[in-house]
């Protein structure tokens, strides 16, 4: 579907702080979600992922930088017409039935998706006149999701959407915002889950204490994850060392030397040659996990570039 | 146009779907609508024999502003908390909903509430030979409506600070403390002069004597006095309100 290039981004973020109490949250976060793309924040509880979302959707104000949403101040309600939202936590009153908590909230909107669509989109048929007290968790989330997508948003926000939710019951929403990126809108998606990431994002920010750490399509976290890390004490600079076959980053932890790469035995053949007399040398295969934790350990440090696995 | 007769809308849509939710509440309608009215006739009606139907005039006056309390204070002290913490406020507040009819919706099933316990009230009056003229009957039970605005403006500030337990406990506080004090449940012209005194601290002291001057049951006194003392508590509410509300975050 052809987008004019004219309408501003569906969400900016720029410099971004927000302190929240003694913790500084969101410290200069920059974030640009584009049409169509499904972008996901992955991060450890505390991260940051929470604050940022509050800051889109207007719940909080920034402390410094920037946070635009179709070009306008997210904490305007006419600026949220074309946002569509599902948050970590939100009960539903008690007393509405299904039907009427989605009608009520189709009303927000000045055109929204008829309400058996959406029954059929968040897979809640025959729940339509239960009360909302007496949905089960994971119903309880799939009401949350058609409330997001009711007023047919160009930008949809879905914190953490299938925390609580079974294994069974993640395919299908994943499946319905494949749908509302395809119909172009820009889906921002928080989650812990890397698999969830990998099944639906095509761009992964992995942030920790407020900053990004790692950008890329999730293809280079895979590949990252596809790799081993070795660890020894050697005599060798970091220049002989980032130079060895397969080796594409080279650290320190103290006296020890981190090399990550994705040729374990030519690396450890060619290390051996350079330095016979190294030492304490251990050899870990990185897991999806293990990369994930490994970026968190080192963001101490720079941000990391990932690269496109050949 | 259309963005007014789409806001006004939204406007009329929450409030019935609040209404409708508060109404299949038991906990919300029991002690909001079936408590004044039981009570009324308990203590206006049946053990007021000798004295009835001034008794009955009198305290259906005053509990006009008692039923007013209930559905207020804790319609929106306990359940502005806890749909704080459960997070319905926050999901409003994301959408494009107008945010005052958030507030709106709450107010139209307080009054609803009030005024459907006041009609129940007026039944047992009439039946235990209460008359007044139509006039007046419409005078307390629009006092009555009204007075629902300082109480839940009083009850939004319980909710927005406490959680659902603490603003319970203070609903319940303030519910008793505005009731007896303020001379609802009991006139205070048969109790001791200085609890008349400390009643002047009470905005429902003041509906209270407003409404009594309404259905005619005293000459008109102090009405500026009364109705500067209520405006106030309801500008100071309103204020504690709004602050509270702008502070929610995340």
């Amino acid at each position: 579907m052809p987008i004019p290039e004219i309408s501003p981004s569906p969400a900016v973020i720029r410099g971004l702080v927000k302190r929240r109490g003694a913790v500084i949250a969101v410290n200069g976060l920059d974030l640009t979600l584009r049409v169509g793309e499904v972008t996901a924040l992955l991060g450890p509880n505390g991260a940051g992922k929470s604050t940022a979302v509050a800051l889109l959707t207007g719940r909080l104000a920034p402390d410094k930088g920037h946070v635009s949403v179709f070009g306008g101040d997210p904490r305007k309600a006419a600026s949220r017409a074309r946002l569509g939202v599902m948050l970590q936590e939100a009960g539903m009153p008690r007393g509405l039935t299904v039907a009427e908590q989605i009608d009520l909230f189709r009303g927000y909107f000045t055109s929204s998706r008829p309400r058996a669509e959406l029954i059929d989109l968040a897979g809640l048929n025959g729940l339509e006149r239960r009360r909302c007290s007496a949905l089960s968790g994971g119903q309880q989330r799939r009401l949350q999701f058609a409330l997001a997508i009711c007023g047919r948003p160009d930008l949809l926000i879905l914190d953490e959407p299938t925390t609580g939710l079974d294994i069974e019951a993640r395919h299908p929403l994943w499946s319905a915002v494949r749908v509302e990126a395809a119909r172009g809108a820009a889906v921002l998606l928080t989650t812990h889950y890397l698999e969830e990431a990998e099944a639906l994002a095509d761009r992964v920010m992995v942030i920790d204490r407020g900053r990004v750490i790692a950008d890329g399509p999730p293809a280079s976290l895979k590949a990252a994850a596809a790799s081993s890390a070795i660890r020894c004490v050697t005599r060798s600079s970091d220049a002989v060392l980032g130079a060895l076959t397969g080796v594409f980053q080279v650290s320190r932890e103290g006296a020890r030397v981190v090399l990550m790469t994705r040729d374990a035995k030519t690396t450890v053949r060619e290390l051996l040659v350079h330095d016979p007399d190294l030492e304490d040398l251990t050899l870990a295969g990185a897991s999806l996990e293990d990369a994930f934790t490994r970026l968190l350990a080192d963001s101490a440090g720079t941000q990391h570039t990932l690269e496109n696995a050949a | 146009m259309t963005t007014f007769a789409h806001i006004a809308g939204i406007y009329a849509r929450e409030a019935r779907a609040q209404i409708v939710s508060s109404f299949r509440t038991p906990q919300f309608l029991i002690p909001s609508v079936a408590l004044p009215v039981m009570f009324y006739a308990l203590f206006g009606v049946a053990l007021a024999r000798n004295e009835a139907p001034h008794m009955a005039q009198w305290l259906l006056a005053t509990y006009a502003v008692f039923a007013a309390i209930g559905p207020s204070i804790f319609g929106f002290g306990v359940y502005v908390a806890t749909e704080r913490e459960t997070g319905i406020i926050a999901l409003k507040r994301v959408s494009p909903m107008p945010q005052g009819a958030y507030v709106a919706a709450k107010l139209a099933a307080s009054v609803a509430a009030s005024v459907l316990a006041l009609t129940g009230i007026a039944i047992v009056a009439a039946s235990a030979g209460v008359t007044m003229p139509a006039w007046r009957w419409a005078a307390v039970f629009a006092l009555g409506a009204a007075s629902t605005a300082p109480f839940a403006l009083i009850g939004m500030n319980l909710g927005l600070r406490l959680g659902s337990q603490g603003a319970t406990a203070a609903a319940n506080f303030l519910f008793m403390s505005f009731s007896v004090l303020g001379g609802l449940w009991i006139p205070l012209t048969i109790l001791p002069g200085w609890m008349t005194t400390l009643a002047w601290a009470l905005p429902s002291y003041h509906l209270g004597q407003l409404s009594l001057m309404l259905a005619g049951m005293t000459p008109a006194h102090d009405v500026l006095a009364h109705v500067v003392l209520v405006l106030a508590v309801l500008a100071v509410a309103a204020a504690g309100a709004w602050r509270g509300w702008r502070r929610q975050g995340a």
